[in-house]
């Protein structure tokens, strides 16, 4: 089985956080980047897929698109386990809107032909989550988002699917196809330094971008980032008890909205 | 003929909440730029659902329907809601952004050549529509610049169901039939359902009241059981409850417990050590009821009540109970 | 005048037959201990080399091999009575090596201690009193083993034991016997050959039994690693640790050999005496098993049939075993190694471990929080950033930035700064020094927080560093050495004992136990400068396991990040201690001990002590005007 994991590399969790001059961005210089959570989990589940099926031919390509800096975290998802990867190197990544990125990564896909493509389901910098399901409708591929758990069946696919509220679903699909992978489905392992000594001989393809799709012109556009006004601060309900009660059921009903 | 279109959602045979928001940002948008407002609902049978949406009178409601529809697939609501804008053709498409929007909305903007706008938060002159970066740390001001309709998803609470309006016309109730062939449809959903039952999934509940040393005696832990069947919640506790016996390991919230991330977790008579927070700080919103105001858990908390837990913890219950009638 | 003492008769006259009998005898006697003894240098041999081992300076190694060989100090000091036992027989067998070449020297009529000579006389009557201590020594030694039976000598007796015993009391007996016989006649002959006899069964035996520390023990205690708890870098693209035969070294197996199974690593270990699986001796010997079967050369997993990975990942790296040991088998290296051969090959599935691992692979510090959370505690006790012109770099550490009781004590360690005028900064941005990953053996996320703070520590042109926290103290100084140059780096307790005299004492918290923190203690031989600094609050009282002595709090080796523990908890079974000393206050110097002592104590309920960091115990010496 031949699975494509698209990942991302995102700033770090815990940057800090300053808007560039141009005021449309976030100041990159001196930030360091990270595998995008859910596409470690994503990876995490193409990796056991194919220590499951175990047959010959199998192979986990992990694909991502943007600057030099993104091969570093190429080579970390190599040193988890993945057989070789796909790298498009495009420096204007931010200037796409969700449909450009896709498009990229629809066009390096095709040329692979998988059996199934995974990404995580959203990435940690924009938040946007569609580039997995923009990239199964660019392929004519069948999908599925929010997926915990994936398996294999004599005609496709049955994958666990999350819905709200502690709710679940199966649903049963034909491959190829795309999903995308929720956080928290699987135990990520860790990267080991056997892993990253193999990663070194592990082939990294490079591809540039006016390659594979030159129209770029984006429909959506992010014109300005501001900084939140709202910071967390613990407010404290004053008063009796019964006072305090009444209050913080006023706040759980129509602020926290969970009554 | 430009308008806006708002698309709701239904959960269990009635509109939900967040489709209700999403139809007051419409008609914010509506109201901003001068469009009228239509609703779609799709599915097999809409019938009552469009009643439900019509006894709110507004503009246009549309039942999309077709047999196919009769359980949600994203092929099948793609093709409908595809056709349904082709012939419609509005300015602006708002849909509530759900688990099931965002698994078809995507693909259906790239499919009419868009890019869907997902979770806005707020939207401003021009019009430019707000979301967030960077896990909440960072807002981001979009604007649509192409041909087309602009897709847009919104964000639970970002505006208020109470404000949708109620103009004086009753609604027109027209129904669309998309054309959808049953070999279009790709994936096979089944049945909803829950996590196991039987033994507490703590990492999935989205409610969780947790006790700590305050509670002093096992004696007393009822006293928070009841806060917790009051609110609808699980019950966790921290390390030395499960230590001393009072309550079982697999209730353990820290960091050789269980790390849970619930939309609401209550933490009565905690007093915030490393081991414990570790567990818990990524809840959505944190409550914390301690006598001592210096307690490391309400650097944390969103919310906190500096009291007597003996006092408040009924108090709170009573509140409870009295609210959900 | 003449005194009338006995002499020690020498037989004379031995026939061709007897001589052919007694060097045939020899022969087969030395062959039999070549046949054993050779495979095992074989095998040490042929086992890997050490590159990081250098032998010289080696002013350390003479002193201890004259301090713990020739004067058998551990072995005397850690278990005086059987040791001193011990030490008689040692030193027996030194005093015999003459008595013994003169044995076999007497077959062919070359004995060289005349008994006629004043000088051979002497030497005769040395070697006697120790003969009588020995032989005494080996009795008591005897009863102690097979009929008092200490548990960590094991369930099963020790046959072999019994039978060695018997050897050198034998040795012994006959040569005091041969005091009291003539040079003619049968009996100094028949004691002559029960005497052979007994030495040339013995010989060959050494190498089969745990005996050989004869002779392998002296030549381990001399190569040691060179330090305390020395965890040995990586060599090459291909090491990741100790994961087969093929990795094991010839320290390792010079080490395994050497195991006398005398158990005091295992009766000071705080895993082993809390009910789990891990057992210091049994993790030696079984490597020494593994030797014994399948050799150096072999690919099979060292965990698995020979020792069990579930007990290697319960050791907190305390140094217990290792500090103990008489022959100078270096455990902790051998622990970590073998955690680094599961750890760095993804063998190690443990969730809190890899949780621990993907938290310092993408964050900054190990309990997975935002860095954000040090930000905001920096600003709350409006520290001073370290800027280059600063005296010293304030070290927060995980704990000291992050845990609620680390925090009390950094902020009372500055209170006490601040009174004393020190010049000092804290790091904008800090990443965890890596201490949990380094003995649990990842190298990987080691290496890269290792070169991270040491460029930053460059960076920020740092020259001196305090910290709160014992772990980071031992990390920067010794294991960042693996990666680059540390700056000077001390613990809070060195420097507050310098000012001790500037510092008020209080007599207000009673009794005071202090409780040495294995990273401080053992690791870093600092016992007397916190105490200096408790002692300003009340009067300083002992635990019964003190200084050297110390019982781990159980958080070390990387343990704090893990799950539950099996069996009692470690900082249980040392809280119950501490409390039972009867203190009013429990001070500590390490915010891990601190943490897991909190925990401990709250099970104890009302009566508890008071728990202290020393650094609070000086801050509340200060004047009240002292600002923060």
């Amino acid at each position: 089985m031949k699975i494509i994991v698209a990942i991302k590399q995102v700033p770090e969790r815990d940057a800090h956080i300053r808007i560039d001059s141009t005021g449309n961005w976030i100041e990159e210089s001196g930030l360091q980047y990270a595998l995008n959570e859910s596409d470690a989990y994503a990876l995490e589940e193409a990796l056991q897929l194919k220590e499951k099926f175990a047959s010959a031919g199998d192979e986990v390509i992990v694909l991502s698109a943007g600057p030099e800096r993104v091969g570093t975290t190429i080579r970390e998802a190599l040193a988890k386990g993945a057989d070789r990867a796909i790298h498009i190197v495009c420096d204007d990544l931010g200037a796409r809107d969700a449909l450009g990125v896709a498009k990229l990564l629809a066009a390096a896909i095709k040329q692979e032909n998988p059996d199934l493509v995974l990404s995580g389901l959203q990435s940690e910098d924009l938040g946007l989550g569609q580039t997995g399901v923009i990239v199964a409708e660019l392929l004519g591929l069948p999908h599925a988002t929010l997926i915990l758990h994936v398996e294999g069946t004599e005609s496709g696919l049955k994958v666990k699917r999350e819905l709200e509220e502690g709710w679940f679903q199966t649903v049963e699909l034909p491959m190829p196809a795309v999903l995308t992978i929720q956080s928290g489905g699987n135990k990520l392992r860790y990267a080991t330094l056997m892993g990253i000594k193999r990663a070194k001989t592990k082939e990294v393809r490079e591809l540039a971008a006016s390659e594979l799709d030159g129209d770029a012109a984006p429909v959506v556009v992010l014109e300005q980032v501001t900084m939140p006004r709202k910071q967390k601060s613990t407010q404290i309900l004053p008063g009796t008890a019964k006072e305090a009660a009444a209050a913080l059921v006023e706040k759980l009903k129509f602020e926290v909205r969970v009554l | 003929m430009s308008s806006v279109l708002v698309v709701l959602e239904e959960r269990g045979g009635k509109v939900s909440r967040i489709s209700w928001e999403a139809l007051a940002g419409g008609q914010r948008l509506g109201s901003q730029l001068g469009l009228p407002v239509c609703v779609a609902i799709v599915g097999a049978q809409t019938e009552s659902l469009a009643a439900e949406i019509a006894a709110q009178p507004l503009g246009k409601v549309v039942r999309v329907e077709h047999p196919l529809l009769n359980h949600y697939t994203a092929d099948g609501f793609t093709l409908a809601l595809q056709q349904l804008i082709q012939s419609e053709s509005p300015a602006y498409v708002i849909l509530p952004h759900t688990y099931q929007v965002r698994d078809f909305a995507p693909a259906l903007a790239a499919r009419l050549g868009q890019v869907l706008i997902s979770d806005v938060v707020a939207i401003g002159d021009g019009p430019v529509f707000t979301r967030q970066l960077m896990q909440g740390r960072l807002n981001g001001n979009y604007r649509h610049t192409g041909d087309g309709p602009c897709l847009i998803s919104m964000q639970a609470g970002a505006f208020r169901a109470e404000n949708s309006e109620r103009p004086t016309n009753p609604a027109e109730v027209v129904t669309f039939t998309p054309t959808v062939e049953s070999n279009q449809i790709r994936t096979k959903p089944g049945e909803p359902f829950r996590g196991s039952s039987q033994t507490v999934d703590l990492g999935s509940a989205q409610l969780i009241v947790s006790v700590g040393r305050g509670i002093k005696e096992a004696e007393n832990i009822p006293l928070v059981q009841e806060l917790a069947t009051a609110l609808g919640a699980e019950l966790a506790a921290s390390r030395p409850i499960c230590d001393n016996g009072w309550l079982p390991l697999e209730r353990q919230v820290g960091s050789s417990g269980h790390t849970v991330a619930p939309k609401l977790y209550l933490a009565v008579g905690i007093s915030g050590a490393i081991q414990h927070l570790v567990g818990m700080k990524g809840s959505q919103c944190i409550v914390a009821i301690n006598k001592d105001p210096d307690a490391p858990i309400f650097e944390v908390a969103d919310y906190g009540i500096v009291g007597d837990l003996f006092e408040v913890v009924p108090a709170l219950t009573e509140a409870l109970k009295a609210a959900r009638q | 005048m003449t005194v009338l003492l006995p002499t020690l008769a020498e037989p004379q006259h031995f026939s061709l037959a007897e001589k052919l009998l007694f060097v045939g005898l020899a022969m087969a006697s030395a062959v039999g201990f070549w046949r054993r003894f050779g495979v095992v240098l074989d095998k040490i041999l042929d086992s890997k080399k050490d590159p990081s081992f250098r032998l010289f300076p080696a002013g350390k190694r003479v002193w201890d091999f004259v301090w713990e060989v020739l004067f058998q100090g551990k072995v005397i000091r850690e278990r005086p009575l059987p040791g001193l036992a011990h030490a008689f027989v040692f030193w027996a067998f030194c005093a015999f090596a003459l008595v013994t070449l003169n044995h076999c020297a007497i077959a062919f009529g070359i004995g060289f201690i005349f008994s006629g000579s004043v000088i051979g006389r002497f030497y005769s009557y040395f070697a006697a009193a120790f003969a009588v201590a020995c032989a005494a020594s080996t009795l008591g030694l005897f009863v102690r083993r097979f009929l008092v039976r200490p548990r960590w000598l094991g369930e099963t007796l020790s046959y072999q034991s019994g039978v060695i015993a018997l050897l050198i009391f034998i040795l012994m007996a006959t040569y005091l016997a041969s005091f009291f016989v003539n040079d003619v006649g049968p009996a100094s002959r028949i004691l002559w050959w029960i005497h052979s006899l007994a030495l040339l069964i013995f010989l060959p035996l050494i190498p089969h039994t745990k005996h050989l520390h004869l002779v392998l023990s002296p030549v381990t205690v001399f190569l040691s690693r060179g330090s305390f708890a020395q965890i040995p870098p990586l060599a090459g693209d291909e090491d990741f640790g100790l994961v087969a035969g093929t990795d094991l070294t010839r320290l390792v197996s010079l080490q395994a050999y050497s195991c006398v199974e005398c158990g005091r690593c295992t009766e000071h270990c705080p895993a082993a005496n809390t009910g789990k699986l891990l057992n210091p001796k049994e993790i030696i010997l079984g490597v020494r098993a593994y030797l014994n079967d399948l050799g150096p050369a072999s690919d099979q997993p060292l965990l698995g049939k020979y020792n069990e990975q579930e007990a290697v990942f319960q050791c907190t790296t305390c140094g217990a075993c290792e500090f103990q040991c008489p022959v100078g088998i270096e455990h902790v290296p051998i622990l970590v190694g073998l955690r680094r051969g599961a750890v760095n090959t993804g063998a190690w599935g443990n969730p809190h471990g890899s949780k621990l691992f993907l938290a310092l692979e993408r964050g900054s510090n190990a309990l997975g929080l935002s860095s954000a959370e040090r930000d905001k505690f920096i600003e709350k006790q409006a520290l001073p950033i370290f800027d280059g012109t600063q005296e010293y770099c304030l070290w927060l550490g995980c704990m000291g930035g992050y845990d609620p009781k680390g925090r009390e004590i950094v902020a009372a360690f500055v209170r006490v700064m601040n009174y004393l005028g020190t010049s000092y900064g804290v790091l904008r941005k800090e990443k965890c020094t890596g201490d949990p990953v380094r003995r649990l053996g990842n190298d990987l996320v080691f290496q890269q927080l290792a070169e991270a703070n040491l460029e930053a520590l460059a960076q920020n042109k740092v020259k001196k560093i305090i910290s709160i926290c014992p772990h980071c103290v031992r990390t920067i100084q010794e294991d960042w050495k693996d990666y680059g140059t540390p700056p000077e780096i001390e613990h809070h307790s060195e420097f507050l004992a310098r000012y001790a005299d500037k510092l008020s004492k209080q007599d207000k918290e009673g009794k005071i136990v202090f409780h040495d923190p294995c990273y401080l203690g053992r690791y870093r031989n600092i016992y007397e400068e916190p105490r200096a600094v408790a002692a300003l609050a009340g009067e300083l009282i002992e635990a019964p396991r003190n200084h050297e002595h110390s019982f781990c709090c159980g958080a070390g080796g990387g343990l704090a990040f893990l799950g539950e523990e099996t069996g009692e908890r470690v900082s249980r079974n040392r809280a119950k201690e501490l409390v039972a000393t009867g203190a009013q206050t429990i001070a500590a110097a390490c915010p891990f001990c601190n943490t897991m002592f909190r925990d401990a104590l709250a099970a104890t309920g009302e009566g508890a002590p008071k728990l202290l960091d020393i650094a609070q115990i000086a801050a509340r010496g200060l004047p009240p005007s002292t600002s923060i």
